[in-house]
């Protein structure tokens, strides 16, 4: 099209020829609804199976139009994550803009193709919807804009953690996990939404969407006072912890979770404990006068003790052993916690003014009963420390061991005669931490690695971490499921290996232990050495005969309420003795434990006592 | 209209009157007040009064996140939103070192252009209802509305697109949306000569028009003018060529321009630039499955993202006139102060008074669709 | 690892080639009442912290000692009684189990879980032959039932087994 023609003045006739309009067909709109486009961003749609409630859509909204509503007969589980909490949307704030749906962790909500509603003044409540996955008016317009890669705003992967490969590795203690570096930190501190599905799963409730947002503030002194608001073994469950939060996470539903704990560990790994400890502070409360007694140093023992310690309370913590730490320090191995992150730990906890007095054993060197005159309350926090043997024939050979044994000496660095072959028996975490320091061990004294492990589970009911599993394979660990130990077989008074037999099922068609072998097929594993890993038990031997009768009992362990006191009111109980099953409930259950002392300390009940 | 601006003035009450013209009135592209006082119906002063559609955008843009902006930038200009979302998106790459995927580029030029020929096709309705032809005005909308469609169908909203987002585009183009642009276009061209018989070669038309509310070229350097009504003056200065961004380097366009600088002459370049913009529109169409890459350079968790401490200016050629974006960070998660030079705030305010000074009452609504003078980029 | 070492071939008097059903099942309950006997003395002697265990065990035996008793009354069971059977000379099962182990001063929880587990083993194994040596009739369903109940007395046995010595800390 070229210059325009009456450019100068304009024409008289040409907008005459505008009438041929008549000669055309006239447009016609039809009167059904016009279907949308197909990625239109209409009224909004909520898979509510895939939704768990995490609000991230509340909190991306620019026109805070989403409210989260409580909808009590859906599903709810702080264990995985799932709230029964649901987005309900005020269209009168609204503006269809979609980023609800492009930042959705799960991709459970979506806008429709539907964008008529009407009503009168009254109804005007109608505006306000709770969507769900039928449509706004229950009926279904398709969906419209939904989560595509495209406009997927949520980066599914984490930051790769650095670790020491299996050759590297194997003939020694020294850690197998880099940590991350400050770049790797901020990233995947920032990919966290801020949902708070972590802080609910925790046993101990440990502030972490504040720490990991103080992460990627890169304010780690805020991080380390927010970890310590719920937890003083910080370094220890920034290596070694469960991760609880990690399962519940939000973005772990279709991606990778955060890593919550390997963020932890970034930011304790930034400070000395003395920097911790000011960071933290030292209590400034006057003393209370009173005195607790702690048996046993372990994360439940000495969570209490930070505590008490903090509230003002005198606090002295026994321990059998010549150094403090309880399980982290004698039963994981180095490569997983070097003891110097767990000592560092434990100096923040006596900087508060906790006495750690070791080599001291309760029951031998000092009575219960004397505690009770001695203290205002005493706290067991006695942990499993006797391992528990299969008693098949030949266990009482002098080369079987139990795993809690042979892991205590690793620690303390006793020389003991390494075996060139070796078989653990278990199938747990703890049979893994055997292994692998037996195969270190023999890797550095024989050149070569031979552990076997036999384990009654097989492969998908394994105990032990996946990780763990992967990592002793790699190691050269030979790992055997669905074996039962037979006997242990000596020649000329040698130990010499375990037979086992194959397990052709465990658990009968209801679920309990039922194995069944086949007794066709049975092998011989070689040994110097066999331990023994099959479970552990608390040594209450210390409580004595009366105390042991005075006592309430529970199926085995020492009957405590909900807070962890006994049925003495003197006497509390915490830790893998009383619950379990790991650092983190142990840690938790010292602060249900002092919280009650605390108050019991502070009440009436001890003023009458005393009088 | 605030008191400030109400002058009271001793003259014989029956020579000269004061007229309100808006804030609401069918000739105003939005809510605008210009008080008007005539003396029959020549006007013989002006005050103009903007603020009606003040929403705060400026000030509500530092409460927000840099990405939930992204939905709040299309509504500051209705007609011709794209371009608002274009600049913050681009003010944010250029703070932020994003690196946009040629493909985006693209993207984004075929949204701008589309989103011009909807606001030419708004204006010249607009222009032509000033005048008392409302049957372009119709076509316009109504031609407008097949323009719509296409953003319904590549961006899931038909006038807000939030199409935009720092480092790229949120969508790509769906199956068979090349060619859907080209049937438009198609269409357009072909509906070009109806407009020209009813509007555009109407003597009644181009009677109004002519020599209504004339700028110099001098005038419209001095006062600020850019954009078609800049070009109707005879420069041709189209930040698109003099200061390319995007992909427009790489793309073929005439600039039209027009001496007379008249209400005739901005028509006119609208004219000429609606061609251009189908021009552009069908090379964008044939480049494009050619283009291949991302339509979007990755950004960190929108809830958690902090821009680093600067700040930048980015410049747009929208259909109403050059378009300046400043937006200053100081490292947070949200903007520290965002400063919008919307074109027509130059246009309507000081330009507009002193054009309908001395204007007949029944051009007053012509000159400021004219100028294509959108109040709601003026008050933001 | 349920199996406990056999006991001692003692009391091979009472052992004969065929016994009544009477006889048998008067040797069954008196069993059941010898089990229960001994859990109950031994219950005083054992730490308290596992004594849960050793009067969970004294229940169900007294609950079996109950429903044998009950069974001893039944008409078709009533009219069997004076039955012959023959059953297997190296059949001493039982017979071993009224004799009563030493287990220690002070058993663990484990010990006396191995105890009763053997206990519970031999109890279904001498059922079944019995089940298997008699003719089809209320006589023989009453073997199978015994069987059963002890087979599943050793499950739920088996399965505190594992909960209590295959637990903690792993």
């Amino acid at each position: 099209m070229g210059d325009i023609e009456y450019k100068k003045a304009g024409s008289i006739l040409n907008p005459l020829k505008s009438l041929s309009f008549f000669t055309r067909p006239a447009v016609t709109e039809p009167l059904e609804p016009r279907r949308a486009a197909l990625r239109y961003r209409g009224f909004h749609l909520n898979d509510w199976e895939k939704c768990v409630g995490c609000s991230t859509c509340q909190k991306v909204c620019d026109n805070a139009a989403i409210t989260m509503v409580r909808v009590p007969s859906l599903p709810e589980d702080e264990l995985q994550g799932i709230r029964n909490l649901r987005p309900a949307i005020d269209y009168g704030r609204c503006c269809w803009c979609a980023l609800c749906v492009d930042l959705c962790p799960t991709g459970s909500i979506s806008l429709s193709r539907e964008y008529v509603h009407t009503c009168t003044d009254d109804e005007l409540s109608s505006y306000f919807v709770l969507p769900d996955p039928r449509g706004m008016h229950n009926e279904h317009f398709g969906e419209g804009w939904n989560k595509t890669p495209e406009n997927d705003l949520i980066d599914p992967r984490r930051q790769a953690m650095g670790e020491l490969q299996a050759e590297q590795r194997i003939d020694h203690f020294g850690e197998i996990v880099h940590g991350y570096d400050k770049q790797q930190a901020i990233i995947e501190a920032s990919r966290c939404v801020q949902c708070g599905m972590c802080h609910e799963a925790c046993p101990t409730h440990m502030d972490a969407p504040e720490y990991i947002r103080a992460i990627w503030q890169d304010d780690l002194e805020e991080a380390v006072r927010q970890i310590y608001n719920t937890n003083p073994f910080a370094h220890t469950c920034g290596r070694v912890c469960t991760h609880r939060c990690e399962t519940a996470c939000s973005i772990g539903k279709r991606g990778e979770p955060i890593a919550i704990r390997w963020l932890k560990r970034y930011a304790m790994d930034a400070f000395t404990p003395e920097q911790v400890r000011d960071i933290v502070g030292t209590p400034q409360v006057a003393p209370s006068g009173r005195r607790i007694a702690i048996v046993g140093s372990g994360p439940a023992g000495l969570t209490a003790a930070y505590d008490l310690a903090r509230q003002g309370h005198q606090v002295t913590v026994f321990e059998g052993l010549d150094k403090p730490g309880g399980m982290p320090r004698w039963g994981i191995p180095e490569y997983r916690l070097p003891y110097e992150r767990l000592d560092a730990d434990i100096a923040v906890i006596e900087a508060m003014g906790v006495e750690i007095r070791c080599n001291t054993w309760i029951g031998r060197d000092i009575s219960m009963e004397q505690l009770r005159e001695d203290f205002d309350a005493v706290l067991l926090g006695l942990g499993l420390q006797l391992g528990r043997s299969t008693r098949i024939p030949g266990a009482d050979h002098a080369a079987v061991h139990k795993a809690v044994e042979v892991l205590r000496w690793v620690t303390e660095g006793r020389a003991f005669k390494v075996p060139r072959t070796a078989v653990v028996i278990g199938g747990g975490n703890v049979a893994m931490d055997a292994a692998r320091s037996l195969a270190r061990l023999q890797r550095k004294t024989f050149g070569e690695v031979r552990v076997t492990v036999s384990a009654l589970e097989d492969f998908d009911h394994f105990l032990a971490d996946p990780e763990e599993v992967r990592e002793s394979d790699e190691e050269g660990i030979v790992i055997l499921p669905s074996r039962g130990p037979q006997e242990c077989i000596t020649e000329d008074g040698r130990l010499i290996g375990l037979t086992t037999l194959r397990v052709m099922s465990i658990f009968d068609d209801q679920h309990r232990f039922a194995p069944r072998y086949d007794e066709t097929d049975r092998q011989l594993h070689e040994g110097e050495m066999i331990v023994e890993a099959i479970g552990q038990m608390t040594d209450t031997g210390l409580l004595g005969e009366e105390l042991t009768e005075a006592l309430e009992w529970s199926r085995g362990r020492l009957q405590v309420d909900a807070d962890g006191r006994t049925s003495q009111p003197w006497l509390w109980a915490a830790g893998d003795m009383v619950h379990g099953p790991d650092v983190v409930h142990a840690v938790a259950d010292g602060h249900r434990a002092a919280r009650s002392i605390h108050r019991y300390l502070t009440s009436d009940a001890i003023q009458e006592e005393a009088s | 209209m605030r008191a400030e601006n109400y002058e009271a003035r001793n003259h014989p009450p029956s020579h000269e009157f004061e007229i309100n013209f808006g804030p609401n009135h069918p000739g105003i592209e939005g809510n605008y007040a210009l008080k008007v006082r005539v003396h029959g119906d020549q006007v013989v002063a002006a005050r103009a009064d903007g603020g009606y559609l003040h929403r705060g955008f400026e000030k509500l843009m530092e409460q927000r996140l840099w990405i939930q902006n992204i939905a709040l930038v299309p509504r500051i200009c209705v007609p011709d939103p794209a371009p608002m979302e274009v600049a913050y998106s681009m003010a944010v790459e250029q703070l932020c070192g994003l690196d946009v995927p040629e493909r985006a580029q693209w993207l984004r030029v075929l949204q701008l252009e589309l989103s011009r020929l909807a606001a030419h096709l708004f204006t010249f309705g607009g222009h032509a209802a000033t005048t008392g032809m409302y049957s372009p005005m119709f076509w316009g909308v109504a031609d407008r509305d097949l323009l719509l469609d296409l953003f319904e169908e590549l961006t899931g909203g038909r006038v807000y697109s939030i199409y935009n987002i720092p480092g790229g585009v949120r969508r790509d183009i769906p199956e068979g949306f090349l060619d859907r642009i080209s049937a438009t276009l198609d269409y357009l061209d072909s509906r070009l000569p109806d407009y020209d018989n009813l509007l555009f070669t109407n003597r009644v038309f181009v009677t109004r028009a002519k020599d209504t509310g004339p700028i110099t070229q001098a005038q419209a350097l001095e006062w600020g003018v850019t954009g078609p009504n800049l070009r109707a003056t005879g420069l041709a200065f189209d930040v698109r060529r003099d200061d390319p961004y995007l992909v427009y380097d790489q793309l073929e366009f005439d600039i039209p321009t027009e001496q007379a600088g008249d209400a005739w002459a901005r028509t006119l370049v609208r004219r000429g630039e609606l061609q251009q913009s189908v021009r552009i529109l069908r090379q964008v169409v044939e480049r494009l499955p050619s283009v291949e890459g991302p339509i979007r350079a990755p950004i960190p968790n929108p809830l958690a993202w902090k821009v680093p401490v600067g700040e930048a200016y980015v410049r747009i050629e929208s259909s109403k006139g050059e378009l300046g974006w400043y937006v200053v960070s100081d490292g947070g998660e949200k903007p520290y102060r965002v400063h919008i030079r919307g074109p027509s705030s130059m246009h309507a305010v000081q330009v507009l008074e002193h054009l309908v000074t001395g204007a007949r009452i029944e051009d007053v609504a012509q000159i400021m669709f004219s100028l294509d003078a959108c109040p709601p980029e003026v008050d933001r | 690892m349920s199996e406990h070492p056999e006991g001692h071939v003692h009391g091979r008097d009472r052992l004969r080639n065929s016994q009544t059903v009477g006889e048998i099942l008067e040797t069954a309950i008196s069993f059941e009442r010898t089990a229960r006997d001994f859990y109950r003395d031994l219950a005083p002697k054992v730490s308290k912290r596992i004594r849960w265990l050793v009067e969970e065990l004294a229940e169900e035996e007294q609950r079996h000692f109950d429903l044998f008793g009950e069974l001893m009354q039944r008409d078709d069971i009533h009219a069997q009684i004076q039955a012959r059977i023959a059953t297997p000379a190296a059949d001493n099962k039982f017979s071993d189990c009224i004799h009563l182990p030493d287990l220690g001063d002070d058993p663990d929880d484990q010990t006396v879980l191995q105890y009763a587990l053997g206990r519970e083993h031999a109890a279904m194994e001498q059922y079944r032959e019995l089940a298997q040596t008699t003719a089809p009739g209320p006589v023989r369903e009453l073997f199978i039932f015994l069987a059963d109940e002890e087979t599943q007395h050793k499950a739920e046995l088996e399965k505190l087994y594992y909960e209590i010595v295959h637990s903690g800390g792993v």
